[in-house]
């Protein structure tokens, strides 16, 4: 049994859509850091703040959620990209990334012991951007440049006596 | 009519070979670019594996890397604290801990014997317990115990007490710095760092160190960490020791009450 993809036109979209998400969750992460608080637990509870104020919140001094912004802006610039070129380097950033959040989620809950909804959040959304990429590699990679709409072209079965 | 029909099948027929070598050509190209792509995953998983063994390896003590913050909130958060006392004011029996942050002993206590007790008579509001310095071990105890006595007056004395106590260097090996015990201030929350760096250095705190030290020596304790309980029914203090177990503790609570 296999299940038919969804058209590459919209993964792009799909893709571009949950990148300008993620964007949105790091720079709140960022601002939020860069003011001298924490992001804001929404259920309450101080595991946003014990997450940012652990040493792992920052690499080389630089808030680790500046990366993620740079992650999820080349995420969203590679969902214009077409063909090939978008396809694997959009899926190299999002293997990047997921990876990236799997140690970070590693350290929250066995280094930090806390859990920050936005980190998780983050998590999420890169984990399905790696979901999406991978299933536009799969799917599509090799093939032509698609244009809205279009799957890939069948191979013509028009029979030989017409 | 014939020819023309013939010449359309062919014509059908070099369209239908030329999509089928287009299409695998992009098989063979997808194929490698899956190829590549799991080679790429491959290298990060390796990546993400020594990640964590690096970090699973980092040694806590002394070295500016905080931990067990979270482990600490959660086990004290929600209990009420004043001072270095955590639990319920009302408490009619009153657990004291005499101890001194460097010291090992007390380290083990904190991760092994108290959380049974904090997390069971003392958040249940039977019993509250409180942080008394009995600073024996060097030099740097009485700084870094003053440093708990400030946090207390900020509401996060025994944040501060378990995180240094699960933070700590080597005994007495010089590690609680003024950095140090202002890092371990910024990881038990303390918002107004300014205020605590006043506290800790005022003579009131300083002196509060040396009396409760002197305190525990007239009871007659010679270790760390000594406890003593207090209650309706304990006749005075009742003085335990270094008893062995939280058993023991929530026994004498138990009697006292």
């Amino acid at each position: 049994m296999s299940m038919k993809p969804p058209t590459e036109f919209t993964l792009r979209r799909a893709i571009a859509a949950i990148a300008a998400i993620g964007i949105g969750v790091a720079t709140y992460i960022t601002i939020a850091d860069s003011s001298g608080g924490a992001p804001a637990c929404l259920a309450g509870g101080g595991g946003c703040q014990t997450v940012a104020s652990s040493s792992y919140s920052h690499i080389v001094g630089v808030n680790v959620a500046v990366f993620g912004i740079l992650g999820y802006v080349l995420l969203l610039g590679t969902a214009f990209v077409q063909g090939d070129a978008g396809r694997f380097s959009g899926f190299i950033f999002a293997l990047f990334g997921f990876s990236f959040s799997v140690y970070l989620t590693y350290l929250e809950l066995f280094r930090i012991h806390a859990i920050c909804q936005w980190c998780v959040g983050s998590a999420v959304v890169m984990t399905t951007l790696f979901a999406l990429n991978a299933t536009r590699l799969v799917a599509y990679g090799g093939t032509e440049d698609d244009a809205p709409g279009s799957g890939r072209a069948p191979i013509p079965t028009q029979p030989e006596d017409a | 009519m014939s020819n023309k029909r013939e010449q359309e099948r062919e014509r059908l027929r070099a369209h239908r070979l030329e999509r089928e070598q287009a299409e695998t050509q992009a098989n063979a190209r997808r194929r490698r670019l899956v190829q590549l792509g799991s080679g790429a995953v491959f290298l990060a998983v390796v990546v993400v594996a020594v990640l964590i063994v690096v970090s699973g390896n980092q040694n806590s003590g002394g070295s500016g890397e905080v931990v067990d913050v979270g482990l600490v909130d959660k086990m004290v958060g929600g209990i009420p604290q004043s001072g270095t006392t955590l639990g319920n004011p009302k408490a009619k029996v009153t657990v004291y801990e005499y101890g001194d942050l460097q010291c090992p002993v007390c380290k083990a206590y904190s991760e092994q014997v108290l959380p049974q007790i904090i997390e069971g008579q003392i958040r249940e509001g039977k019993a509250k317990i409180e942080f008394r310095n009995f600073t024996i071990i060097g030099p740097q105890s009485k700084p870094a115990g003053a440093a708990a006595l400030a946090a207390g007056k900020q509401g996060r004395g025994w944040n501060y007490i378990d995180i240094f106590y699960r933070n700590q260097g080597a005994e007495a090996s010089g590690y609680a710095t003024e950095a140090f015990l202002t890092t371990i201030a910024k990881a038990a929350g303390i918002k107004n760092l300014a205020q605590w760096n006043t506290d800790r250095k005022s003579k009131a705190l300083t002196d509060k160190v040396s009396a409760t030290t002197a305190e525990a020596e007239n009871l007659g304790f010679t270790g760390t960490p000594s406890f003593a309980v207090t209650g309706p029914k304990s006749h005075g203090l009742n003085t335990l020791g270094t008893p062995g177990s939280a058993e023991a503790i929530e026994a004498a609570i138990k009697k006292a009450s």
